[in-house]
Formats: structure tokens, sequence, C-alpha cells
């Protein structure tokens, strides 16, 4: 008996279409350049919008060798949740004399699809400290928020595909 | 019977994942508590170094994780040399420790050399002590009495690559206030870092 014969169903074409779509979605979007991020705006600007979805904040520099090492291992991570569950923003913290461009080159060169700002703070403690009290500033470092906008997993250092999938898959699945 | 033989695998299984458990780590040192004592070899080669000896002469000792290729640390390494040498004449002793795996002894000594540090430069094989003192980047900075109460942790101020516009001066602050005999202005602060390469 032969298969379904996917052109001979438009509703099914259009389906399937519409299911790929949506699995890749958590990395489809384009990389934009860079915005510079003050720590008053941090809640505001990069977790509030995503309540409803799991949230990945990874914090990076161009200069850090294992945030440079495990940056195609969260790509990889991210793309097996579909949009509608996970959203990856990136926070550099490259000086903001090369940041400007040297994070948009790299994030370019390595196909990086996320949407990255740069932090722009006087006093580093000031941003630590808005961002999450308990960071001791070391880089890299991750941060998983839950669909409610709390604070559901914080990874330090070096990550692999495996330890960000199976972060992004606990706070997906919690209730 | 089954239920026995069942019970005392059990039991054995307990036991013997009991006794292969790893140990928890000492949890790092508060301000305000005594400090891990160690001894390491100097990066350069020759006699260990013990914090015992470097304490029971000196006002304060400043324990700095440091490493050679991170930016963070990079920075500071002129201002460390020049505080270094300030401060012995004050009778405050500063030593670093390089606990990264990536960092091999021989680098870290023409590191220190490049950048004329006059205090004892040690290396932390196997990231040990580095794990005593809850160290998890680059630079790091404590700060003990010579009883070995830890006085000080974090930056040494707010601006690895600005040194000309400092307006937190923040180990330099401890510091003075030690010599000067009153608290510790601030005695836990934070900056940005690399985190240390463990094994």
């Amino acid at each position: 008996m032969a298969g379904p014969n996917v052109s001979a169903n438009p509703r099914s074409a259009a389906a399937a279409v519409l299911a790929a779509a949506l699995l890749v979605g958590a990395v489809s979007a384009s990389a934009e350049p860079v915005k510079h991020l003050l720590p008053r705006d941090y809640a505001a600007r990069v977790v509030a919008g995503k309540k409803g979805r799991v949230l990945v904040v990874n914090f990076w520099a161009t200069w850090c060798e294992p945030c440079r090492e495990e940056m195609p291992d969260l790509v990889a991570a991210a793309r097996k949740f579909p949009s509608r569950d996970l959203a990856v923003t990136l926070v550099s913290l490259d000086s903001q004399k090369t940041g400007p461009t040297q994070v948009p080159k790299f994030l370019k060169e390595q196909k990086v699809p996320f949407v990255c700002w740069l932090a722009k703070s006087r006093d580093p403690q000031d941003f630590i400290d808005t961002v999450d009290r308990t960071w001791d500033g070391s880089l890299p470092y991750t941060l998983i928020y839950g669909r409610d906008g709390k604070i559901a997993a914080r990874l330090s250092g070096l990550q692999t595909e495996a330890s960000f999938t199976e972060a992004i898959r606990r706070a997906v699945g919690a209730k | 019977m089954k239920t026995p033989r069942l019970a005392l695998a059990l039991l054995g299984t307990t036991l013997a994942l009991a006794c292969t458990a790893p140990a928890e780590p000492p949890a790092a040192p508060k301000i305000g508590a005594v400090a891990p004592d160690f001894t390491l070899p100097p990066a350069a080669g020759g006699e260990a170094v013990a914090l015992k000896d470097l304490l029971g002469k000196s006002k304060a000792v400043v324990v700095i994780f440091d490493a050679t290729k991170c930016p963070y640390a990079k920075g500071y390494k002129e201002r460390v040399a020049a505080m270094g040498k300030e401060y012995a004449a004050k009778g405050i002793t500063f030593v670093t420790i390089n606990s990264n795996k990536t960092e091999p002894a021989a680098e870290v000594a023409d590191d220190a050399k490049k950048h004329g540090f006059a205090f004892p430069v040690l290396k932390d094989e196997g990231n040990r002590v580095a794990d005593l003192y809850g160290a998890q980047k680059t630079p790091e900075i404590y700060v003990l009495d010579p009883k070995g109460t830890l006085l000080y942790r974090g930056r040494i101020d707010e601006t690895h690559d600005d040194p000309k516009n400092v307006k937190s001066p923040d180990l330099i602050n401890a510091l003075e206030a030690i010599l000067a005999g009153k608290p510790v202005p601030a005695a836990e602060t934070k900056a940005f870092g690399c985190t240390i390469k463990r094994v």
C-alpha cells in the first residue's frame, strides 16, 4: 500500500510546514545588532516580555574562551524546543569600546541567531546584583527563567549541549 | 527466603554508596571566619610557601586568585604589582595563586616576572586551594588578618580596563582601614571575572 502523498493533500503540507517552523522557531530569528543594556532595564527589556515561555539568558563575552566554546552547544540545545516554549537571549560583557563590532562579528561568524544585548554599567556590581544577587560575576553564566518569570536554574561555568538541554527540559516541563 | 536476602542486598548497596560517596567540599570562608591554611609551591619552583608563615610576619595577607590569560585579571596586573610593592613597605603581604588547569606553572612564572610581581606567586595544581576558598573566578581577592580571619573578599576596584578613572578602590579602602585599625567599609564586593578552569 502506498504511503500518504503530502503533495496531494494541501492541508497536510501546510500542517507539516507549520510544524517545522514551530520546531525551529526558538532559533529561527536572525541575530540583531547589539543594543546597550543598563542594569535598570534588565528586568523590563530582557525578562518581562517572555513570561509564559521558558527564557534562557546567557552572559558571555567574546574574549571568554569557555563562553565561545559553549555557544554552539547552546544553539544546538535551543533547537530542540519550539519557540512557543523557549526564548533565548544573550547578554555580552564585552567592553563598550570593542563590543559593538566584536560581538556582531562573532555572532555572525558562528551563526548564532539569538538577540544579544551589550551590558553597560559603570560599576559591574550594580549589574551583577540586579541580575542575580547570588551570582559572583564569573563568566560564562546562564540563567533559566521559568514560565512564571522566576529564576528556575543557574548554570555557572562551561556548559555542554547535554547540560543546557537538561536544564531547559526541566524548566519547560515544570508546572 | 528472598526477603532477608533482598534486605541484605539493599543494606549492602546503601553502605557501599555511603562509603564511596564523595565528601562535601568545605564551605567557603565567610567574613569574620578563619580562612583555610594552605601550603603551595611557587610557580617558578623552589620551596613551598605556607600561608601561616606569611600571616606570622604580616599585618595582613592579600590572597589573589589570578590568571595569565583572563582579560579581567590582565587588566589589573600593573595595579597589583604596584600595590604589592607599596603595601609590602607597610607590612602587608600580597600572594597570587593560579588554579587554572589550562595555565602551567612555567607560564604563570613568566607572566609574574613580566609584570614585576615582587611577592609569592603560587601554583594550585588540582585547584585544591581554590575549592577551599570557594574561589570561582579571576581575579578574586581575600584579605586575611594575622590570625587568618577573613576581613575582605571581592574585587580590586570597579574597573579592570580604566585604571585612571577608578571611583571605588575597594581593596585599597580595605587595606587602609586595616592599617588604621578600623572596620573594613565594604567587606564584600563583586566584579566580573573569568571562571577558574578547574580539573
